[in-house]
């Protein structure tokens, strides 16, 4: 068997004070094994430690071969403890020793065995104290928690002794009994004798993976009495043994592609669980050890699919306590975005493999049932028809085009054109966003909007899909319609510019539909996203968004769409653009400065006798 | 009985009085043995650990050489100038000699000599509001309002809260490197009478614990989408030079002790405060995780979930936020305005 020895604490602690005599015994390692038969052998590293990373050749203590016991070798002088405490700048000095374990007698000076537990020694700089200036907490247990681990599956031994040796060679005319309390019904033993507990059969984690008990310490001295009672904690350490498997048996998702065919797409998952704990860290080898295979020989199936595993920490209820073990999700994800034409259907296998487990269960194997379906690209049985007001100004938006179920389409790149009309009016474009999926109208050069020749314009728009070149037409009909109004003069670019619900109606600016700006009048309270604002459409200015259009040119809506200083109160919107929330009216000169403030002067009212005309 | 007399270069309490290493660097390479052994085991340390050096014989050669040269002693200031430097020195040594998978490392920093009255002594010259005059004051308002009667802590503290508030995208929120950058030069630059009367304020009801909660923009600087295990987040932090020096100084100086009346080392709240408060604007960031009035709970944005075999060391150092009685008491010391009388 491999060697298995163990030290079922990882820190040990104890105090050597001044002029300890040679001899004096200090503390008590144990060690565990992993098979029967084994033989434990306990060595010290002939190097101290000493806290803030000097070191000194150890002159002081040995430990016991056989029984583990560490013991002052030579008695520790004053010297020796200043020579100790150089460097030390806390008031207390801690030297660091390493003890190390083996199945076999050591037979070199070796120092660099994996199985190796840490002994912090406190020097304390005084001689050993009288026993009757101990409390009872002192002359009981050391200061370290008595928590201990156990690997599970393996054979019982003993794990502590609860005495301190220190205490009992230096206090022997003091009577200082153990006691183990809440041990009935669990595994462990505690032998009166020797002061040892011992753990007396093979653990399993998935059964129990914690063990609270009490130690209880009485100490007798003539007719006085004194008790302390100590937490004594037992963790179960877990191997690999228990297989992978399905919950519900369910081991068959279905997975579609249809609208949504762009690479990195979660299409099905499918969950395996395992009663064995798996640790999040480090991450990457413990993903190493869940392995999730396709299983194919079709090169386009490798690398157009791919396997994404994510595993998280669950609780299983035995029998009554709770214990952790693991939830693996094996996801199926797209590597590469499909193409519209792709038409297939087939069954894909993933083969989920715990790798350290030792069985013949050892591997589940999961079906993906996998269809592509093909999409068309097509416009909607119907053409297009707008209405534009023949006062509508550049940077108006018209309408929006989209070929069916375009929303829907994640990964699909289609582009919309206009091709142009026979007539020489040509009034109109068409732009569309980053995430390519509809086309939005506007007008590109009002001036023809107000030419009397052009009242109705036929276009075609063709919409493409980038990867397979496919495409698909449809008829436009752009209906001109109102009268011309007369222009203001000294009307701004803007209608973002106006902070005034009057001089906004009046004047049109970039982006209007009718020609003129359209006031919004907010709800007043506070900072809020329903401030008053001046703008050339409800519908589209102010929402949140820098559209396309919109941040083809500052002036058309700034409070979408600026990036410069906003004075007064607001809060700023996504990407720091635009005003998110204002406080009062917001009005802006593009490329320059915002302003959100409250309208204290109220607009003179116009009343009956400004009316009347002298 | 009188103690041997001191030597050289030791102050009265029997220990030596620290170099900074910008300097123990110096003077290292002034002489050209110590500066040639420097030089050494700095190979020596590169990607190995402790024990394969030590075998090596001129590694440890070079080992001792220096162990008498000012470098061992070495440790470095907060604050200071050059501390990513002193730091780099610092580790660049003591990275392969500590080990690097001990679970408290020692703090490079300086000790800290002054204590919480000291803070309470210049915030009353300041303060004119005698916070046990009014049993209804919000302590932590309070805290804000000194703040921005100093241009100083005014101008640092609408400095983060401005760069920790800016949404960056959609789907970023804030940009939380230069939230954490933006908060370390506010703990770095604002004196601590300003900075840890808003940190640990104590609070009569939610809306002051809630304030207190909210002082390092938690949204940006503290929380994120999913929450790491401690050990991997204790692992990333120890990859950064100062991230791992600010951790080990907090468990330097936080670290619970049986051995002393209020539970802090040497009882020294002072000393915990600053170190807990220098951990602010790094990975392991530590923050209040509720606006509860009665019980203070502090924890890194970590959970032990996901531990497997290290679940108890796991919760071992999530403990020393969780359940810090050192750390809490200091806290509560601190709002409640007392300190630990020690006789001089």
């Amino acid at each position: 068997a491999a060697f298995g020895l163990y030290f079922p604490r990882k820190e040990y602690s104890e105090n050597v004070y001044i002029d300890q005599p040679a001899g004096t015994p200090l503390l008590r390692i144990h060690a565990l094994r992993d098979s029967h038969g084994e033989v434990a052998h306990f060595h010290l590293c002939q190097n101290l430690i000493i806290s803030r990373a000097r070191s000194h050749e150890n002159n002081w203590f040995q430990i016991r071969e056989k029984t583990g016991l560490l013991y002052l070798s030579k008695s520790l002088d004053r010297e020796d403890f200043n020579m100790l405490s150089v460097g030390n700048w806390m008031p207390l000095s801690k030297v660091m020793l390493y003890v190390f374990l083996s199945s076999h007698p050591f037979q070199e000076k070796e120092c660099d065995s994996a199985t190796r537990t840490t002994v912090f020694l406190s020097l304390i700089n005084a001689t050993a104290p009288a026993c009757s200036s101990l409390t009872a907490r002192q002359l009981c247990f050391t200061e370290m928690d008595l928590s201990f681990h156990i690997k599970e599956n393996k054979p019982p031994g003993t794990f502590h002794q609860l005495q301190l040796p220190s205490v009992h060679h230096l206090c022997q005319n003091l009577s200082i009994s153990y006691k183990l309390l809440a041990a009935e019904g669990m595994p462990f033993r505690y032998n009166e004798n020797t002061t040892g507990v011992s753990v007396t059969q093979r653990l399993d984690r998935e059964e129990r993976e914690r063990y609270e008990l009490i130690a209880k310490c009485t100490v007798r001295e003539g007719f006085r009495e004194m008790q302390v009672e100590v937490p004594f904690l037992v963790n179960v350490l877990d191997e690999d043994d228990s297989p992978p498997f399905l919950p519900n048996g369910t081991d068959t998702a279905d997975a579609v592609v249809e609208f949504n065919r762009k690479e990195g797409t979660v299409l099905a998952m499918l969950t395996v669980y395992d009663a064995d704990t798996t640790p999040i860290y480090p991450l990457e080898s413990s993903r190493k050890k869940y392995t999730g295979t396709i299983i194919t020989d079709d090169p386009w199936i490798s690398e157009t699919f791919r396997v994404e595993h994510i595993f998280d920490e669950i609780h299983f209820s035995p029998n009554g306590s709770q214990v952790r073990g693991t939830q693996h999700e094996y996801k199926l994800v797209l590597n590469k975005s499909i193409s519209v034409t792709e038409h297939r259907s087939f069954q894909l296998d993933v083969l989920v493999n715990d790798t350290e487990f030792h069985g013949p269960e050892r591997s589940v194997m999961l079906h993906f049932n996998v269809s592509i379906l093909p999409v068309s690209i097509q416009f909607p049985n119907m053409t297009y028809q707008f209405t534009v007001n023949r006062n509508a100004e550049r940077f108006a938006q018209i309408g929006k085009i989209c070929i069916e179920n375009c929303m829907k389409f994640r990964g699909v790149n289609i582009t919309y054109k206009l091709l142009s009309p026979n007539v020489s009016c040509y009034p109109v474009s068409i732009l569309q966003g980053r995430e390519d999926k509809w086309g939005s109208l506007y007008v590109n050069d009002s001036s023809m909007l107000r030419r009397p020749e052009c009242k109705e314009i036929q276009y075609t728009i063709q919409a493409t899909d980038k990867q397979s070149r496919k495409h698909t037409k449809t008829l436009l009909t752009i209906v001109l319609e109102g009268t011309l109004l007369k222009k203001e003069e000294d009307c701004p670019d803007s209608c973002a510019v106006s902070k005034h619900h009057a001089e906004c109606e009046e004047c049109g600016g970039l982006g209007v539909l009718t020609g003129r700006c359209q006031w919004r009048q907010g709800s007043g309270k506070g900072i809020t996203t329903n401030y008053s604002t001046c703008t050339p459409s409800i519908k589209t200015c102010p929402d949140g968004t820098c559209d396309v259009i919109e941040s083809k040119d500052a002036a058309v809506c700034p409070q979408d769409c600026t990036s410069g200083n906003i004075i007064g109160g607001h809060g700023k919107g996504i990407g720091n653009l635009g005003i998110k929330s204002g406080h009062g009216i917001c009005y802006c000169f593009p490329r320059q400065n915002c302003y959100c403030e409250k309208d204290d002067i109220k607009e003179q009212l116009c009343d009956d006798v400004c009316k009347t005309v002298i | 009985l009188a103690g041997p007399p001191s030597p050289p270069g030791q102050d009265p309490h029997g220990w030596r009085v620290p170099v900074d290493c910008v300097r123990a660097n110096e003077l290292c390479a002034a002489e050209p043995s110590c500066s040639s052994r420097y030089r050494t085991l700095r190979q020596c340390l590169a990607g190995r650990d402790r024990n394969t050096m030590l075998a090596n014989k001129e590694c440890q050669a070079a080992l001792e050489v220096l162990q008498e040269s000012p470098l061992y002693d070495c440790r470095c200031k907060r604050g200071m100038k050059k501390e990513l430097q002193c730091l780099q020195i610092y580790w660049s040594i003591h990275l392969g000699l500590t080990e690097g998978e001990e679970f408290y490392e020692a703090s490079p920093y300086e000790p800290v000599t002054s204590r919480l009255s000291d803070i309470f002594r210049l915030a009353s010259i300041f303060s004119g509001m005698d916070p046990a005059a009014n049993s209804k004051s919000n302590h932590c308002l309070d805290a804000a309002k000194a703040c921005n009667l100093n241009d100083n802590c005014k101008r640092l503290r609408s400095g983060y809260i401005s760069t920790c508030s800016k949404e960056i995208s959609a789907t970023e929120h804030c940009s939380r490197r230069k939230c954490h950058k933006a908060l370390r030069q506010f703990f770095d630059r604002v004196p601590s009478e300003y900075t840890y009367r808003l940190l640990f304020c104590s609070c009569k009801d939610q809306a002051c614990a809630e304030r207190r909660r909210q002082t390092i923009v938690p949204s940006c600087s503290y929380e994120d989408k999913e929450k790491p295990n401690c050990l991997d987040l204790r692992n990333t932090c120890r990859t950064d030079h100062l991230c791992r020096s600010r951790l080990a100084d907090f468990h330097t100086n936080c670290q619970a002790s049986l051995q002393s009346l209020t539970s802090c080392p040497g009882d020294n709240y002072q000393a915990c405060l600053g170190s807990y408060a220098g951990l602010i604007g790094f990975d392991m960031t530590p923050n209040y995780v509720d606006a509860s009035t009665t019980s203070i709970t502090i924890s890194p944005w970590c959970s032990c979930k996901g531990s497997g075999n290290m679940e108890e060391e796991c919760e071992k150092f999530l403990r020393d936020f969780t359940e810090n009685p050192c750390l809490r008491n200091a806290i509560q010391a601190f709002g409640n305005g007392t300190d630990v009388n020690l006789s001089p």
